[in-house]
C-alpha cells in the first residue's frame, strides 16, 4: 500500500510535473463538458458541504468584530428614529388616505426574509452569492432579491439553510426591464459577466442618467424594483435597437444584507401554453 | 510545518484576503488577486507539480461560486498557470525579485487569456474586459505581488542557485 501511494507519489512530483498538469487539465476539461445537472451537483454538493460552513465562519468573526461599532450606531440611530416614528406615523395616515384615493395596487404586498450574505466568489466575476437563509426559511427557488438600493437577483438553488443567488452581472441572467420616463420595456444582460448592459428601441429615446426598472414581465420579479441607470447609449448591431451600458443602483460587492420577496413565480406563458 | 500544510495555509489564508481585504483596498472597483499571487508563489517556490495542484484547487474553489455552465474554466486556466510558471522557474529561469514580479504580470493576462477562451467569451466583450478589468487589477496585483514576494520570498529557491 505504501509502495503504491509513494510511486503515484512519484508520478506526480517528478517529471517535472507533467502527469500532475495532464491529470489536472483533464479534471478540469471533464468539469467543462459534464451535462449540467452532474455540474449542478458537484457545485452544490461542494458548496454545501465545505464552502457554506467555512464561510459562515469566516463571516462570524467579521460580524463579531463590528458588534461594538454597530451598537454605537444603532444607539444614535434609535435616538434619531424615535422622533421621526412621530413624522411617519401622521405619513402612514396620509398615506392609507391617497391609497384609497388612488386605488394603489397593492402588488408588492409580498413577506420579505432578511439574510446576511455569507459568501460570494473568491475571485474578480462575481456572479454568485450565499445567503444564510434557506428551505427552512420559506426561501424557493426563482424568488427575487433586492437590497435598499435596487435589485441584486434572483434565487436559483434553495438548501435547507441557505440559498445561492444568482446576480445581475450572471450572464445567465436576462431580465426584462422598462424604462422609468419613456415607460419602454427592453431586457438587460451581462455578456461578459461584469458589466450590464440592455437592448431597448430605438425610437424610445433613451438618454444617459434615465433609471431602469423591473418590468414585471417574465413573472419572476415584480414591476418597480429599481434596476440600474443608463451610462451611455451606444448604436447596436441592428439600427433599430440601442445598445445601453447600465450601472446597477446597488455596489454588489459591498453588499451585506439582502432582501428575498416571498414570491412565486407567475408562469403565465407555461399556463397559457398548458391550457 | 510541513509544507504542504504551510501551503494549505496559504492557500485558505488567499481566500480570506480576496473575499476581505480585496474589497476593502479595492480603488474604483479595481482590486488585486490574491489567489493568483498565491498560485504563483506556490509554483515559484515549489515547482510546476505542486504549482498544478494548487492552481486546480484555487481555480476550482472559484468556479464554484461562478456559473454553474462555466464550471472548469477557472480551474483549467488555474492548473495551466501553475504549471507554467513552475515550469519557467525550474528550467529557464533564475528567478530574482523583478523577474519573479514579471512571470506574476505575465501569468495574469494568460490566466485571464484562456478563462476568456474557456468560458466561449469573444470579441468586444474580451476587448472591454481586457481594457477595464484585466490591465488595472493586473497593475493592482502586480504591485501587492511585488510586496508579498518583496516580504516572504526574497531568498532565492535552492535549485535556482
Amino acid at each position: 500500500m505504501r509502495k503504491a501511494f509513494r510511486f503515484v507519489l512519484d508520478l506526480f512530483t517528478q517529471r517535472h510535473g507533467i502527469v500532475a498538469f495532464v491529470f489536472f487539465m483533464l479534471l478540469g476539461m471533464l468539469m467543462r463538458e459534464a451535462p449540467n445537472p452532474v455540474r449542478e451537483s458537484i457545485v452544490t454538493s461542494v458548496l454545501g458541504s465545505v464552502f457554506y460552513p467555512a464561510q459562515v465562519a469566516l463571516s462570524s468573526l467579521k460580524e463579531y468584530r463590528s458588534v461594538a461599532e454597530e451598537n454605537e450606531r444603532l444607539k444614535e440611530e434609535n435616538a434619531r428614529l424615535r422622533q421621526e416614528l412621530y413624522h411617519a406615523s401622521e405619513g402612514l395616515e396620509e398615506l392609507a388616505r391617497l391609497h384609497t384615493l388612488v386605488r394603489f395596487d397593492d402588488k408588492w404586498d409580498f413577506p420579505i426574509v432578511t439574510a446576511r450574505v455569507v459568501g460570494h466568489n473568491p475571485g474578480r466575476f462575481l456572479t454568485t452569492l450565499v445567503v444564510n437563509r434557506g428551505t427552512y426559511h420559506g426561501v424557493k427557488e426563482n424568488m427575487p432579491v433586492f437590497s435598499t438600493k435596487g435589485l441584486v437577483g434572483k434565487v436559483t438553488k434553495s438548501s435547507f439553510a441557505h440559498s445561492r443567488v444568482q446576480l445581475l452581472s450572471d450572464p445567465n441572467l436576462k431580465l426584462s426591464v422598462m424604462e422609468r420616463r419613456t415607460r419602454v420595456v427592453g431586457f438587460l444582460e451581462s455578456a461578459d459577466g461584469h458589466m450590464l448592459s440592455a437592448m431597448v428601441p430605438t425610437h424610445a429615446g433613451v438618454k444617459e442618467g434615465d433609471t431602469l426598472i423591473t418590468s414585471g414581465l417574465g413573472g419572476i420579479f415584480p414591476k418597480g424594483i429599481p434596476v440600474g441607470v443608463v451610462k451611455e447609449v451606444r448604436r447596436a448591431d441592428l439600427d433599430v435597437m440601442r445598445s445601453l451600458d447600465v450601472a446597477p443602483f446597488q455596489d454588489i460587492p459591498m453588499l451585506e444584507e439582502v432582501f428575498i420577496m416571498q414570491k412565486d413565480p407567475e408562469w403565465v406563458i407555461q399556463e397559457l401554453l398548458d391550457e | 510545518m510541513s509544507k504542504w500544510l504551510k501551503a494549505f495555509v496559504l492557500f485558505l489564508l488567499s481566500f480570506v484576503l480576496q473575499t476581505t481585504v480585496a474589497d476593502w483596498i479595492s480603488m474604483f472597483g479595481v482590486a488585486p488577486d490574491f489567489v493568483i499571487i498565491f498560485v504563483v508563489a506556490v509554483a515559484i517556490k515549489r515547482g510546476p507539480a505542486s504549482g498544478c495542484f494548487w492552481g486546480f484547487l484555487a481555480g476550482f474553489a472559484q468556479d464554484v461560486y461562478a456559473p454553474v455552465e462555466w464550471l472548469g474554466a477557472h480551474a483549467i486556466s488555474m492548473t495551466l498557470i501553475g504549471f507554467l510558471v513552475g515550469q519557467l522557474e525550474e528550467r529557464f529561469l533564475t528567478l530574482n525579485f523583478p523577474t519573479k514580479v514579471g512571470v506574476l504580470g505575465l501569468a495574469f493576462f494568460v490566466c485571464d487569456m484562456v478563462y476568456f477562451f474557456f468560458t466561449g467569451l469573444e470579441g468586444e466583450a474580451v476587448t472591454n474586459l481586457f481594457l477595464k478589468e484585466t490591465l488595472p487589477e493586473c497593475a493592482y496585483t502586480l504591485f501587492v505581488g511585488g510586496l508579498v514576494f518583496y516580504l516572504s520570498m526574497g531568498k532565492p529557491a535552492k535549485h535556482a542557485k
